[in-house]
């Protein structure tokens, strides 16, 4: 495949941007600037974005503990669950707390 | 207190992103590029990118990115600044009216965070889920997009790689997936993490690859359906999906690295790379579909072409890509499918950038107290120098060569009643020749009754549908309609005309002493009146004062012998009024001309210099004498009107346009080299336009309706670091850089540039031992390997040319240049500190000091000292060489034996990086020790530390702005200026050097130099501005501080707080946020500067909003206070404004 074939059929967006642009004078240099956008009006932003200030660290120990909890409740709790479940691969584990999660959300609300 | 004022001059013109998308409307297809602080967003249309506004952030922008939420049809913009200020914009457009709204904002940075060593990056998912960044080392930050809520919950995610590289969302999973390049001992590895945003942690790793090339750098995720990932490293490509590998090397990497990409479908087949080469490729996936859906079998590579060193590309439309560039100017260029010189890249349009600023000079070559730049600007092969100088620009549109014009008038012939002109008569010696415009096209016509072998010295239309020609025999009347002589009135005996002046009713010619007055009536020239005057008339005019008027009632007459004005009255010819000007030069031209209401009476002489004077209407009394230097040879002056004001353009060696504004009148410089003569033209093809003759040409233009900055470009191949200007040689010198490579044969260049076709090429023979190992370094290298060349070059101060390049052998390296007069030695010198730059070392031990004397287009090396450091900067001081050498600064003196001789020595910095001095004082600027004022005492050869700032300040340059005021610029973007206090009472209080002054600027000063842009001497300031130092950037800004009296600040402080609560900020940043002083953790308020971009914006705001801005303001005019009103403050501003 040559460097032709590669550089043919190029997206097109709309066939007539650039139609009328010619370099037949040569490669024009350009210092024009747009004009500097001045907004006296003030609107409101919809969205405020808030930096979670809690230390990483501090949330990360508090999942591990909840984890960990939840663990001795489910090995307290279920006694049905066996081993087999327990040294079964992340994503089911995960997929396992998805599937409780919505016992939990009730709580979270409160 | 200490008050300045900064403005920019030049705004910042270094890309740091660009990005297409669909902002303005679903339809629009708009280039958004961010420049510092500042997003332009432009349209693509038909006739090529139309810059539509741009958009001030109160920020510097680190990163720039675009996404479309799921239900729009429209992208939205994301902006990361290096405060950690984070926003999301959206464009919208009504009736070609664009607002900019911010859709979310807020701050995410960490306060104990260190910041990761990679720079910070930031990425979006495809689904715009999150928003993910990389801020501080070990943690990920997200911001999760939930449409609904009011808030936008970002949380640092814990992520065990801690050197990240760079980061990507994946297409295509069912989590937002992030990929990252991380490094760890064992080398560079890619790992991919599925983020759980509802737990806000990451879940799992889906796949990861480790040890990648060890110096992959960048990720490009390739869209569903393919999906994947692709690796770029130095020398080899790999894609990746987590089950399908491929991997290439293209020998053509090697040169360079990649360090941009721009997809170009949105299937994501083809990838465009940059390298910092400024090489142009083309990545190519080849897919094949299997059961499993598409995957891809093979990766091709192609390079295309060379653009200028990329910093962001992004694809377009129809084949158009914009390069956005930060070591040479942005581009638009075409692919193309057919190779032009093996090219595959066209370019179609250059976009100036001047960034990065290394050095300038500022040096006033025409002698009009007004100064040009020329910068050191760009790097590599994009490295140029910049002459900068404001002026009016002529736009040329058409250009016709004809040598030897004398004259030219622009005429209507039989279009009376036609509001265009179609005629244009040019005078020659001994012939004139008549050009008739039709359309664009210009043909040579005949009018019958012109005398068209003698060199016409006036033509006009007139009263009655007449057209007037003047000629050394006589003055004819030639009727429009059928080009037909009507009259012709000639003086007695032989006598020829010398001068003439005709308004459209009436004419005054002169023959030596005598002048005559003659009325134009319908096909009749009348002699009103004649006069003998004691003296041969050098130059006439009869322009009437008042413009709706067609007839004069003075006469304005610059005689020879007593070199006077005189002004007559009529019709007598009385004379009513002698000025006498001072000096030997004939007046050359003299003009009546009246702007905004105030009748001028202008008088330019033979040597390019200029009279002007009030004029009083009845009286012809002359007041208010005043003088300005225009050229340097003999000026004609000549009137014309754009833009519905009068304005009179000055045709000289150096032409410049004269016009009022606030009652003041401006001189401005118009970028042409000569205009000999020139006329206004109003035709149908060119209106509005101005016909100038040059030595060889005629152009036919129009002119800009205000002076602005005008660029030059010497393109020179390699990067100049540092310049000096000398004008006993008239020329420049600059310190280059270029790269090499080792060949089988010696090392040879990469490419042709300015110091490889000099016009003499001279080597440095004296090759200091290098410290340690004794071996050459090119003997040893590897072939193929570059090195760093560098080069004085002595550059001509009027071509450009490069006359002579010095070469040093590698590793000897240029690191300060200076021009001096040294001692009693009557020769200037330039004086280049070199340094032995050894990769090993941590700083160089050995450099030298050398002399050369640039005389008869050869360079000598007169003098060498040899020095234990770095000599990084150099200063004349009273006549000897001071220099910051390492932690030293080092005073040598100049002997009759032509060598430096150390004279004082002074130890007291970590490494003396600046340096400048006034009268005794020195003042150093140190790598990290902030700013030391320092005195020679001549009599006991000693230095004395007299003051230093005790806070630690990386510093980037100083300057003194007077004994005791110095201006300091860091490494984090901001100014400040630290007083001497000479008053203080104790010792140890005047050790210090307070900080009285500070700003943020958000841009990095490289280089202070005292001077100015605009003429000195002319227009009476209503401003009281004090000195003025101009700077230049890293991002290829440059700017002006100069210092301001209290009352001035307090009022322009005022108007400063007032339009900061008037101009709402685009991501909400607040203003005095942004200006806030802040190296690293250290915030102090900004005070003492003020900001003179937003002051000048008052100047675009509507009427009302002026009004409220000026609500309650008081200001001091003729010593008297009171509530300023709007036009007050507009004048102010404007006077400010035109600094620039």
């Amino acid at each position: 495949m040559s460097v032709s074939d590669f550089i043919k059929g190029l997206p097109i967006h709309d066939s007539n941007n650039f139609a009328h642009l010619s370099n037949e004078h040569g490669i024009r240099t350009s210092q024009k600037r747009a004009s500097v956008y001045l907004p006296t009006e003030d609107v409101a932003s919809e969205q405020l974005i808030v930096m979670d200030k809690r230390c990483v660290l501090l949330r990360y120990l508090t999942q591990q503990w909840d984890k960990k909890t939840l663990q001795r409740k489910r090995e307290h709790g279920g006694e049905g669950n066996g081993n087999g479940n327990g040294h079964g691969s992340s994503s089911t584990t995960n997929g396992n707390n998805s599937k409780k999660r919505p016992r939990l959300e009730p709580n979270d609300l409160n | 207190m200490s008050h300045h004022y900064v403005v920019t001059a030049q705004k910042p013109t270094a890309v740091v992103a660009c990005l297409t998308g669909n902002f303005t409307s679903p339809t629009d297809l708009n280039l958004v590029i961010a420049r510092n602080n500042q997003v332009e967003i432009d349209l693509v249309t038909p006739e090529g990118l139309r810059p539509l506004k741009e958009i001030n952030i109160n920020g510097t922008i680190a990163v720039m990115r675009h996404f479309r939420p799921p239900d729009s049809n429209k992208d939205l913009l994301f902006i990361l600044t290096r405060r950690y200020n984070v926003m999301i914009l959206e464009a919208r457009m009504v009736n070609d009216v664009i607002t900019v709204v911010t859709k979310a904002n807020g701050n995410v940075s960490d306060s104990v965070g260190i910041p990761s060593e990679g720079g910070v990056i930031a990425a979006i998912d495809p689904k715009a889920r999150v928003i993910g960044m990389c801020l501080y080392q070990g943690l990920f930050t997200i911001i999760p997009m939930d449409k609904e809520a009011s808030e936008l919950k970002a949380t640092n995610l814990r992520m065990d790689e801690l050197n990240v590289y760079d980061v990507e969302f994946l297409h295509g999973c069912l989590n937002p997936t992030v990929i990252v390049i991380h490094k760890d001992n064992d080398g560079r590895h890619v790992k991919s993490h599925e983020i759980n945003l509802r737990e806000k942690e990451f879940m799992k790793i889906a796949w990861k690859q480790d040890n990648v090339e060890t110096e992959a750098t960048m990720l490009i995720t390739v869209p569903s359906p393919i999906g994947g990932v692709i690796v770029i490293g130095r020398e080899s490509i790999v894609y990746h999906d987590g089950s399908n590998y491929h991997a290439v090397a293209p020998l053509t990497f090697r040169q360079s690295t990649i360090n941009c990409y721009a997809r170009v479908d949105s299937k994501g087949f083809r990838y465009l790379l940059g390298n910092m080469d400024g090489q142009l490729y083309m990545l190519f996936l080849g897919t094949s579909e299997t059961s499993k859906g598409i995957t891809v079998k093979d990766i091709k590579v192609e390079q295309l072409g060379e653009i200028s060193i990329p910093e962001c590309i992004t694809y377009l439309d129809n084949g158009f890509l914009y390069i956005g560039a930060r070591h040479g100017d942005s581009q638009l260029v075409r692919l193309s499918s057919d190779a032009i010189d093996g090219s595959y890249v066209i370019p179609v349009e250059n976009f100036t950038n001047l960034a990065p600023i290394l050095d300038i000079a500022v040096v006033d070559l025409d002698r009009q107290g007004q100064g040009q730049i020329i910068t050191c600007s760009g790097s590599f092969k994009d490295g140029s120098l910049r002459i900068i100088r404001i002026g009016i620009g002529i736009q040329e549109h058409a250009c016709i060569d004809l040598p030897g014009i004398k004259g030219m008038w622009s005429l209507k012939v039989g279009i009376d009643d036609s509001p265009y002109e179609n005629t244009l008569v040019l005078a020659f010696v001994g012939h004139t020749r008549i050009l008739t415009l039709s359309g664009e096209e210009v043909e040579e016509t005949e009018i019958p009754g012109f005398a068209s072998d003698l060199q016409t010295f006036l033509c006009a239309n007139v009263e009655h549908d007449q057209i007037i020609q003047v000629t050394s025999d006589s003055v004819r009347l030639v009727k429009s309609a059928t080009k037909d002589l009507v009259a012709e009135w000639r003086p007695e005996g032989d006598r020829s005309i010398g001068v003439v002046s005709c308004n459209s009713t009436q004419i005054v010619v002169a023959s030596a002493r005598d002048i005559f007055y003659i009325v134009i009536e319908d096909g009749k020239l009348v002699e009103k009146s004649r006069k003998t005057l004691a003296y041969e008339v050098a130059c006439l005019d009869i322009t009437p004062l008042d413009e709706s008027q067609n007839k004069s009632d003075l006469v304005a007459v610059g005689l020879w012998t007593d070199i006077s004005a005189v002004i007559l009255s009529l019709p007598e010819l009385e004379t009513i009024y002698t000025e006498k000007l001072s000096g030997e030069i004939i007046p050359r031209s003299i003009l009546m001309t009246t702007f905004e209401g105030i009748h001028y009476l202008l008088c330019a002489l033979g040597d390019g210099s200029m009279y002007y004077f009030i004029m009083d209407q009845t009286t012809g009394q002359l007041t208010d004498k005043k003088k300005v230097t225009l050229g340097t040879q003999p000026t004609t002056l000549r009137t014309f009107r754009s833009f519905a004001t009068t304005n009179v353009f000055a045709c000289s060696d150096r032409p410049t346009v004269i016009y009022s504004s606030n009652h003041k009148l401006v001189f401005s410089n118009v970028n042409l080299k000569e205009v000999n003569h020139m006329c206004s033209l109003n035709a149908q093809a060119y209106p509005d336009s101005l016909a100038l003759a040059t030595k060889n040409s005629v152009i036919l233009g129009t002119i800009d309706e205000i002076q602005k900055l005008h660029i030059r470009t010497v393109p020179l191949g390699e990067g100049p670091r540092r310049i000096a200007y000398q004008e006993a040689s008239q020329t420049f010198a600059v310190s280059t850089l270029r790269i090499d490579v080792h060949g089988r044969g010696g090392t040879k260049p990469l490419r042709n540039s300015a110091s490889t076709q000099a016009q003499n090429i001279t080597y440095s023979s004296n090759i200091l031992p290098k410290p340690g190992t004794g071996t050459s370094t090119a003997t040893n290298a590897e072939v193929g390997q570059e090195i760093d060349v560098h080069n004085l070059l002595v550059i001509d101060q009027n071509t450009f040319e490069v006359l002579h390049a010095h070469q040093f052998v590698a590793p000897e390296t240029i690191s300060s240049l200076m021009s001096a007069k040294l001692g009693d030695d009557p020769n200037t010198y330039y004086v280049v500190a070199t340094s032995l730059v050894i990769p090993d070392e941590p700083e160089p031990k050995v450099g030298r000091i050398i002399i050369f004397h640039y005389h008869d287009n050869k360079l000598t090396q007169v003098a060498e000292t040899k020095v234990d450091g770095t000599c990084y900067a150099l200063v004349e001081f009273n006549g000897k060489v001071l220099a910051g050498i390492g932690s030293f600064v080092r005073l040598y003196e100049w002997t009759n034996e032509k060598e430096l001789r150390m004279e004082c020595n002074i130890q007291n910095m970590i490494a003396a990086l600046f340096l400048k001095a006034k009268g005794d004082f020195i003042l150093v600027g140190d790598l990290m020790r902030s700013i030391t004022l320092l005195q020679h005492k001549q009599m006991e050869g000693i230095f004395v530390e007299i003051a230093r700032d005790c806070e630690p300040k990386w510093m980037r340059a100083v300057e003194i702005l007077d004994d005791d005021t110095f201006l300091g610029s860091e490494t984090n973007g901001n100014l400040f200026v630290c007083q001497k206090d000479s008053a203080a009472t104790t010792d140890e209080e005047r050790q210090l050097l307070p900080e009285l002054a500070r700003f943020h600027l958000g841009d990095t000063v490289n280089v202070f130099r005292h001077g100015s842009l605009v003429m000195q001497n002319v227009g009476e300031r209503t401003t009281p501005i004090n000195g003025c130092v101009l700077y230049g950037t890293c991002n290829g800004a440059i700017g002006i501080v100069t210092q301001i009296p209290q009352d001035f600040y307090d009022f322009l402080h005022g108007l400063e707080e007032r339009l900061k609560k008037i101009i709402k900020s685009v991501g909400k940043i607040e203003h005095t946020y942004y200006r806030n002083f802040q190296i690293n953790t250290k915030v102090e308020p900004s005070e003492g500067f003020i900001d003179g971009d937003l002051i000048e914006s008052f100047l675009d705001l509507g009427r009302d909003k002026m009004r409220d801005a000026v609500q309650g303001l008081e200001i001091t005019l003729n010593g008297e206070r009171k509530s300023a009103d709007v036009e007050d403050v507009i004048k102010i501003v404007e006077d400010l404004t035109r600094m620039h």
